[in-house]
């Protein structure tokens, strides 16, 4: 913005402060020079001036709710009640007000509550921005006024607000004398926004810091300040005791799929591709979510795929009914794939290449000996460690009171052959049983019922071994079982380590931990295999 | 525990402490009079083996006066001391340089990504100075920004060999222009939250601490002049021990400034890429653009390091056979991490120096090859074994030296001999995926091959020609194990690798002129028949060609099998091997897998074999006075099963402890604890309440070990026993 304001500004702590130590530190000191200017105009969103109507279309669906803000907010220099912006996560809340802003050219003060994670942070990012406090090497980074306690806050907040506010109209009135109308006028108003407003429920109970802040305006008086609190929950969530004005709500409901398809199309080189490409992928998404930052993250990937098949990925081309039937049956498996997909992890173009390498090498036929190292798990794991990973899992899996049986010198044959007896009355009960226990999920269990399992499955496996390794068994002769088991706690920590058990808390002296074992029957497989363990023969299926 | 014998085991510690005597547990027991003269019974016995080298004829007629031997023990103690070190120093050295070599292809491709992350951001633009300190987003009708991050998979759920890993990641990327913050998992904690994790990151970045620490001191501290033009990275190395939740807020965080700030992320990954999908909920997972690295495998790390320590032998320290298979079985079925490996590798080369007196002279050996003498020239090991303070006194006959030190000298050519056959076999393994440790393990193995000479004889009337299959005939085909799946593979090979193959063998044996020999011949012969085959008429050539290249593969494997058969010796067997070869399979074991919790229930029940009273002998099996406490009950504690009613366990401990103090009071009067127990029983109340006391003592002694667990409320008058480990 012009620099022309900036001699008039009375206020210049900061600057007098910093000026003496800045020959200290040579290199930052231009950069100082241009930052120390922050002027009252650092107060306005800046950029260029943007018309209602280019706002209202770049946000389609949103137009009653701009409406209705632009008339709360008045013309210039109308006072403001308090306003309660919400709505769920990426409806615009935060871009609608800042263009707004933008729009009305009027100063605001932002103050995001994620970024400001506690009261202190938020009262002090506050108080710098009204008191045009910049940080920098010289002042170390430090914030302008130390504040920590809500009573100190209003009387600061009061003080440097009154201070803005008769800049603001020093400004206004010379602007007045200056004929100077053509410059927008920024009026007397100032705003206070408070961003992501629903985390300040969670900081220390919220029971000072709320109604503080709900409170803000009959506690200042002051007809200039307006409060608007951005938040993604409705006000019913934050309400605890009256007593105060109470903001007026402006819900933000969540894009209507028409919407969101306008949203999406807004950056796109390729139009009609883009929207033939939304014809086919959008529908079963949006059932899903209708968020639409999430929406373009998972349609991203899509669309490049959907335009593999064309030359010049789809650049400029406009596609034809022919060609929108061919790439949707390119696309069309793809789709119910990518929908569970939420994280998509790309490789380096050369580490692909290595990890290619590595697969080849993987092919090749190996019926050695030496299979049990990594088999198809892709990271490495000692034996005990997967041993125990199994038990876990068996822990988990199966009913406590099986144990015996699925444990016993026998084996599971013996179970097996009752299983097949069993009387069709009996089997629905087992289906029942199966549908209940995949509902409650993994189950815990205590330690020692982990060990026990462990301590079976590596005598069992170790007996056989002989059959399929020789030459480790050889090897393996003097670390018998006994040396399998001997860290196993060291293991077990490892494991919750990796998020693979999840440990209940609890005092470990006592020992009442429980655990739950949280991998997926797809992993264990896979451990299972790498170990030849015949894991289908302890896992209880009805 | 016990209240009287603090010398006792005041001057067990310092024996501890002292020597490398690492016996894991000790149970603490009543002092007992007689037994103030055995201080350092520990010291004196591995003293004792310290001084014992049974090869050495010197040492034999070692009966000297005791004053002589003390002084002489020090100093050999001193010069074995720093052996060790200068031994080790390079040992460490060397695995330091292998493991850089090993990163280095990953580091590299990291940095591109980030510096090709950076430029991208620039090339949206760069919001003005006074845009980037404020504290609204920018507004811009773009997709919101992106925080770039990086996977780097580690492969191994083991995760402390990649802490030394991301530090030199961090050393790296800082030396080619990035500003690098390193975090780990305990910054990003539930109790220290959000908080905490940006205090560090500031503190990592701008050097000093902050109280309320903000993200946009950050931001102002990146538009500072010499900052700005640099990317920020940041290095977690743990993401999977990250409490979610703090990390998930943190990104969040991040993400509201990612263009002001753009900080890329290096996330350290243990088991897939599937992690953060657990870690983090949707709305934070849409913040990242991920990119994935592999660093290699523990098994390739692995494979590398015992090349370059213990084929390749950057020292002269090396490892038997039994020694070799511990660690390896170690590796795979406990820890799995190469850290522990060297760990291991250390204690070993410790526990060598420590054992063996002679084993000094590697030190000697490596301080002299650095200064430029290569090799090992029998006058050198002469030298140093002259220096030798117990060589002073034992007037040699100059045969014996002179045969002493051939022997030594031919030692080295052995070794030198097998390492290479190792690494030529290492090398053809490569094609079938072979460990070089498991290859290293079988090659160390002097009875796998126990009868070379006679197969060698049988080989020669075979002939090449007579059976049907060829390759039958060669022992190495025949043995089993890893060499011949090696040799099978190398049967197996199509020409143009097996040609690359001998080309690879070229390299490794061009400084041993006795195998490069005949690696020549071999090379001559195979290229002479590529040559025949070139010059066959194009109709002859697919039938030919198949037996020509058979034939080559089949010369490749008579020269593995003469390499195998002739130079594939470990130094085991030979004379002399000590002094580079560690082979105390047993105590390395003891002191590696210390197996604590068996270890401390075995201790408890046989605690005089430690001990060596004399008071606990005499009487045998029964419980005794002197005993303590804990282990009387642990004993008594064997004769209940899972459970163990509390009252009954109390009233059989206190009929042991009743019966102790009776005795007592008469027998001994000396101990200060007995006059304790005197006084006591002035009240048989306050005895009483004693008893009790060392009884709830005593469980929570069990407890604390993990023995018994305290009662639950279902049963409040039985403890559990946590019975397993033994």
């Amino acid at each position: 913005m012009d620099k022309e304001e900036s001699p008039q500004i009375p206020r210049r702590t900061t600057r007098s402060l910093s000026t003496p130590s800045t020959s200290n530190i040579v290199p930052a000191a231009k950069v100082n020079s241009s930052l120390e200017s922050l002027t009252i105009n650092d107060l306005l969103v800046g950029g260029d001036p943007v018309s209602l109507d280019d706002i209202i279309s770049s946000f389609p669906g949103r137009s009653s709710q701009i409406h209705e803000i632009v008339r709360l907010l008045g013309p210039l220099n109308s006072p403001l009640l308090p306003l309660f912006v919400y709505g769920g996560a990426s409806t615009g809340k935060t871009s609608i007000i800042l263009q707004l802003f933008r729009h009305l050219n009027r100063p605001l003060v932002y103050s995001s509550c994620r970024t400001c994670y506690n009261q202190r942070i938020l009262f002090e990012s506050v108080l710098n921005q009204l008191l045009l406090h910049s940080k920098n090497a010289a002042n170390c980074y430090a914030n302008a006024k130390r504040c920590e306690r809500p009573s100190d806050f209003v009387n600061f907040l009061r003080e440097a607000l009154t201070g803005v506010i008769n800049n603001l109209k020093e400004k206004s009135e010379k602007m007045i004398s200056k004929k100077k109308v053509h410059d927008g006028k920024t009026g007397n108003m100032i705003y206070l926004v408070f961003d992501n407003f629903h985390l300040v429920r969670d900081w220390d109970k919220s029971s000072t810091i709320l109604p503080l802040l709900f409170n803000l305006y009959d506690m200042l008086k002051m007809l200039e300040v307006g409060l608007i609190f951005i938040s993604s929950t409705s006000p019913d969530t934050f309400y605890t005791n009256m007593g105060y004005v109470e903001p007026i709500p402006i819900y933000f409901p969540d894009y209507t799929e028409g919407d969101i398809r306008q949203i999406l199309l807004r950056n796109q080189a390729n139009q009609k591709l883009y929207s033939s490409f939304l014809d086919v992928a959008l529908k079963p998404f949006c059932r899903i979510t209708r968020q639409v930052g999430e929406l373009s993250t998972a349609l991203k990937p899509l669309f490049e795929k959907y335009c593999e098949p064309l030359s010049d990925k789809g650049k400029g081309v406009v596609p034809s009914e022919d060609m929108k039937r061919r790439l949707f049956n390119h696309i069309k498996p793809h789709i119910a794939s990518s929908l569970n997909d939420v994280f998509k992890v790309s490789s380096a173009p050369s580490s692909e290449v290595e990890t290619g390498k590595q697969t080849k090498h993987q092919g090749n036929p190996k019926r050695s000996e030496r299979s049990e190292e990594i088999g198809d798990l892709d990271f490495h794991m000692s034996t005990s460690a997967k041993y125990l990973l199994i038990s876990a899992f068996l822990a988990s899996r199966n009913p406590a009171t099986l144990d015996a049986s699925l444990f016993d010198s026998k084996g599971g044959s013996d179970n097996r052959k009752r299983k097949r007896k069993a009387s069709e009355k009996a089997l629905e009960k087992k289906e029942m049983l199966e549908e209940e226990l995949l509902m409650k999920g993994p189950g815990t269990f205590p330690l020692e019922r982990l060990i026990a399992i462990f301590q079976c499955i590596v005598s069992v496996a170790e007996d056989p071994a002989d059959e399929d390794e020789q030459k480790n068994e050889e090897l393996g002769a003097q670390c018998g079982s006994g040396s399998l088991m001997s860290d196993v706690l060291l293991q077990l920590s490892t494991l919750c380590n990796a998020n693979f058990i999840f440990k209940g808390k609890s005092c470990p002296i006592e020992g009442s931990t429980r655990y739950r074992s949280t991998i997926s029957e797809d992993l264990v497989l896979k451990v299972a295999r790498s170990l030849k363990f015949p894991l289908s023969k302890y896992l209880y299926r009805s | 525990m016990a209240p009287s014998s603090p010398s006792n085991t005041a001057s067990q510690l310092s024996s501890t402490a002292t020597e490398n005597d690492l016996q894991p547990f000790f149970v603490l027991h009543k002092a007992s009079p007689r037994r103030k003269d055995r201080t350092s019974a520990g010291q004196g016995k591995s003293r004792k083996r310290n001084k014992l080298s049974p090869r050495l004829p010197h040492s034999a007629k070692k009966q000297e006066e005791s004053t002589d031997e003390e002084c002489d023990r020090y100093l050999c103690q001193q010069q074995q001391i720093e052996a060790f070190d200068i031994v080790w120093t390079k040992i460490e050295s060397t695995i330091k340089d292998v493991l850089r070599e090993l990163n280095a292809s990953v580091f590299n491709i990291i940095q591109k990504w980030v510096q090709e992350c950076f430029n991208t951001t620039r090339l949206v633009g760069e919001p003005s100075i006074s845009v980037a300190t404020r504290s609204f987003p920018v507004l811009s009708n773009t997709t919101p920004g992106k925080l770039y991050s990086a996977l780097v998979v580690t492969r191994n759920i083991e995760f402390v060999d990649d802490i030394m890993t991301f530090e030199e990641l961090g050393i790296f990327l800082k030396s080619h222009g990035c500003h690098v913050a390193m975090l780990s998992s305990m910054e990003f904690s539930l109790k220290n939250g959000i908080a905490g994790c940006l205090k560090a990151l500031l503190r990592e970045f701008l050097g000093n601490s902050f109280d309320p620490a903000d993200i946009s001191a950050l931001a102002s501290w990146y538009r500072e002049q010499e900052n700005y033009n640099k990317p920020l990275v940041l290095i977690v190395n743990d993401l999977e021990r990250c409490c979610g939740s703090v990390l998930t807020e943190f990104i969040l965080m991040l993400s509201e400034w990612v263009i002001k700030v753009p900080i890329f992320l290096i996330f350290g990954v243990a088991t897939t890429v599937d992690a953060p999908r657990n870690i983090f909920p949707s709305h934070a997972l849409e913040c990242f653009c991920p990119s994935m690295f592999m660093l290699v495998t523990p098994a390739e790390r692995m494979d590398a390091i015992v090349e370059a320590i213990l084929v390749k032998h950057c020292t002269t320290f090396n490892i038997g056979h039994k020694v070799a298979q511990l660690l390896r079985n170690y590796f795979i079925n406990q820890d799995g991490t190469v850290t522990s490996f060297i760990r291991a590798l250390k204690v070993a080369c410790l526990l060598h120096f420590s054992m063996e007196p002679l084993s000094l002279i590697q030190g000697r050996i490596l301080v002299e090859d650095q200064e430029g003498s290569s090799g090992l020239s029998p006058e050198t090991l002469l030298k140093c074994m002259h220096e030798l303070p117990s060589h002073a006194r034992n007037i040699m006959v100059d045969q014996t030296n002179e045969s002493m030190a051939e022997g030594l000298s031919e030692l080295v050519t052995v070794q030198k001999l097998w390492s290479t056959v190792v690494l030529c076999l290492y090398e053809a393994g490569k094609y079938s995926r072979v460990q070089l440790l498991d290859l290293f393990c079988e090659s160390l193995n002097h009875v796998l091959y126990p009868s070379r000479d006679s197969v060698m004889s049988d080989e020669k009337d075979h002939g090449l020609s007579s059976t049907n299959d060829p390759f039958q005939q060669y022992s190495i085909m025949q043995s089993g194990g890893l060499i011949c799946q090696i040799a099978r593979r190398v049967r197996d090979l199509p020409p143009g690798k097996l040609d690359q193959l001998i080309e690879s063998w070229d390299k490794i044996t061009a400084d041993i002129s006795e195998i490069h020999e005949k690696l020549k011949i071999l090379q001559s012969s195979v290229r002479c028949q590529d040559g025949k085959s070139s010059r066959r008429s194009s109709k002859d050539i697919n039938k030919r060609c198949d037996k020509d290249s058979r034939m080559s593969n089949l010369q490749a494997i008579a020269f593995l099998d003469d390499l195998v058969r002739n130079y594939l010796r470990p130094i085991e067997g030979m004379p002399f091997n000590e002094i580079f070869c560690f082979k105390n399979v047993e105590k390395l074991q003891s002191v590696l897998i210390g197996d604590p919790r068996r270890r401390i229930q075995v201790d408890l029940l046989e605690f005089h074999n430690i001990l060596c009273c004399s008071c606990c002998n005499k009487s045998g099996k029964g419980l005794l006075p002197s005993r303590h406490d804990s282990s009387i009950m642990y004993s008594l504690a064997q004769e209940h099963g899972d459970l163990i009613n509390l009252h009954d366990w109390f009233q059989s401990f206190r009929t042991i402890v009743l019966q102790n103090t009776n005795k007592r009071k008469q027998k001994s009067k000396q101990t200060p604890l007995s006059k304790k127990r005197k006084e006591m029983n002035g009240s048989a109340d306050q005895n009483e309440a004693s008893i009790q006391a060392r009884f709830c003592r005593g469980i929570t002694e069990l407890q604390i070990t993990g023995l018994v667990r305290m009662p639950s409320k279902r049963r409040p008058d039985f403890v559990q026993r946590i019975a397993f480990g033994i």
